[in-house]
């Protein structure tokens, strides 16, 4: 169990004039300015859970995690997992923790991969049984036996997270922090990948908490969606109740050989007056008519359309979750 | 020291090494090149001396002596406190935020990680080849007591260095940057410390004594073997202060560290 209790970090940042005269006058009455990145955050994360964390750019994400992972102090409020917290027990805390960060490595970059899973069984100690174990059964998961004697260096970015990623579970966390895993993969990869999570978190019940900008990692892997902004919780729920608070969103798509049908589609924006709810694009003969069927029903919107023109063909599409996401990032929504 | 810790030890020591032999050629040069640095400046003090025979007192052999314990404890202290030197790119590189993210001491992962077993090497050589060239004919009696002293000196003079350096790191917690302020303070004050310290004036001996004291890494101990004329200028018991001002400095400079990790940005 995981408890975020209106967490909240902030920035000192000095104010420099420009020039000498400022740096100077910086050296002995430095001017501050502080900045709260992280406002006031709070949820809960029960065991085995996966939970997607998502936010725009500069949302407070990553202080976020590296409070929870207890790599920064909170300004104030407290994050706590099965009791124990960061700041008052590091070294406990850690131990219940994993952590992968996508853009960066806990590999011995130089060595061969092996060498980085013996001196992580030492700084962890792992007893040799258990290591030999768990080796095993990461290797079944996460598939490293090809690459374990090649140095880290010479790794494909695919393989590298692999074994980033069995580095993490080495000591058998409850909890697994996963920042941007899939960065940078192939498809084919970033679905190996998603599979391996899924498989380690059914398998040992381990709880994820998962940053991403790769929304599809979300859709296939979380249960759960904690959305922040501006460093406070804007949504937090399940992908099918932030489907149906947001994503009344459908998308009509017209097939028309008739270039005066599609004319006459682009004046549907004009329908009721919330028209900025109504986006229509235009690809050769498709016509893309996108709303939100909260305020205007689908069936209202087809009668409308089709009394006016006539089509070739027509289908009805639900709103995907990048769709919602992109517009909640843009406040269109909520 | 309990046994878990040893074998983290020699976890950390066997990647080092084997890092380190990734490059061997690369670790060549650079310890040669360290090795070439030090040694054309102990030639600098060779050729003083030879114009003025003695300073204050010092012959050429006893300046070698004095020598020999600046660089031996300081072959010590980068084996175990260079990553303190190199704290801003730890910082910048995320190698900072994966040792708080591991279930063991910070102090303890930085020291054995960092330990930089090559560079520690050439300054190791130095300081055996100046001992030997100079321990049995500047009139030290070895026997049990002056061995003794001269162990405790060799790790008070490293932790007093690392101290300094330890200290000095802290400011990075609030500035990002790396003014190179240290390694001028640090650098400055080694290589005064060549020579005896009764030389130079009022200023840079209180700074050497109080502030960065380099006496007591090098100059104060070999008075104690070597009881030189000059030590008439100082108290007594400045001879025997070196592990005190080791234990209180490192014990300052730790605190400030921790006290100032809370102010870390990442």
């Amino acid at each position: 169990m995981i408890e975020v209790n209106n967490l909240r970090k902030e920035f000192k940042k000095t104010i420099k004039d420009p020039g000498l005269k400022g740096s100077i006058k910086s050296l002995f009455h430095p001017k501050t300015e502080t900045i709260a990145a992280v406002k006031d955050i709070s949820f809960e994360i029960a065991d085995g859970e996966i939970l997607g964390f998502i936010g725009p750019n500069g949302a407070g994400k990553s202080t976020v995690i590296k409070m929870l992972t207890g790599i920064l102090t909170p300004t104030s409020g407290t994050c706590t997992i099965n009791g124990k917290n960061p700041t008052h027990n590091r070294k406990n805390y850690v131990r219940e923790i994993g952590v992968v960060f996508g853009q960066r490595t806990q590999l011995w970059w130089d060595l061969p991969l092996r060498e980085t899973y013996g001196v992580l069984k030492e700084i962890y100690e792992v007893p040799d049984d258990k290591f030999k174990e768990r080796m095993e059964f990461l290797n079944e998961v996460l598939e490293l036996e090809d690459f374990i004697t090649s140095p880290v260096r010479t790794l494909s970015l695919g393989q590298r997270m692999r074994a980033d990623i069995a580095a993490s579970l080495l000591h058998s966390p409850k909890v697994l922090f996963l920042d941007e895993p899939t960065i940078g993969l192939d498809v084919v990869v970033k679905h190996n990948i998603r599979n391996a999570i899924e498989y380690i978190n059914k398998k040992e019940k381990t709880t994820v908490i998962l940053t991403t900008h790769d929304l599809a990692d979300i859709e296939m892997l979380a249960n759960r969606i904690v959305m922040i902004d501006k460093g406070s919780n804007v949504f937090d729920g399940t992908i099918s109740e932030l489907k149906s608070k947001y994503g009344q969103i459908r998308e009509l798509n017209f097939d028309t050989s008739d270039a005066k049908a599609r004319e006459k589609l682009a004046y549907v924006k004009q329908f009721k007056t919330k028209k900025e709810d109504i986006i229509v694009e235009q690809e050769g003969n498709m016509v893309k008519v996108r709303f939100d069927s909260s305020i205007v029903p689908v069936s209202e919107m087809l009668s409308y359309t089709l009394g006016k023109i006539k089509v070739n063909d027509i289908s009805v599409k639900d709103a995907d979750i990048e769709e919602i996401i992109a517009r909640l990032y843009k406040h269109e929504v909520g | 020291m309990s046994m878990d810790l040893i074998q983290l030890f020699k976890a950390y020591a066997k990647t080092g090494i084997k890092t380190r032999f990734q490059y061997h050629l690369d670790s060549f040069l650079l310890s040669l090149a360290v090795f070439v640095r030090e040694a054309s400046s102990i030639f600098g003090v060779y050729f003083l001396l030879l114009k003025f025979d003695t300073l204050n007192d010092w012959n050429i052999k006893e300046i070698f002596f004095m020598f020999s314990i600046l660089s031996a404890t300081y072959s010590l202290f980068i084996m175990f406190f260079m990553v303190f030197r190199d704290f801003p790119d730890w910082i910048k590189h995320g190698d900072f935020d994966r040792i708080l993210l591991r279930p063991r001491g910070i102090f303890v992962q930085m020291i054995l990680n960092g330990a930089d077993w090559v560079a520690a090497l050439s300054h190791g050589c130095i300081s055996i080849l100046m001992f030997i060239l100079s321990a049995n004919s500047v009139g030290i009696r070895w026997n049990a007591g002056s061995i003794f002293y001269y162990l405790v000196t060799m790790i008070s003079g490293t932790v007093i260095q690392g101290a300094i350096f330890v200290f000095f790191s802290a400011f990075n917690f609030y500035f990002s940057k790396n003014h190179g302020i240290k390694e001028f303070v640090f650098w400055k004050s080694r290589r005064f410390a060549t020579f005896p310290v009764s030389i130079y004036g009022g200023v840079v001996q209180n700074i050497l004594m109080f502030v960065i004291p380099f006496a007591f890494v090098n100059y104060f101990p070999a008075q104690y073997l070597l009881r030189k004329s000059d030590m008439a200028a100082y108290p007594e018991y400045y001879m025997y202060l070196s592990p005190v001002i080791a234990i209180v400095g490192f014990t300052l400079a730790y605190v400030f560290w921790r006290f100032s990790l809370r102010y870390y940005q990442s």
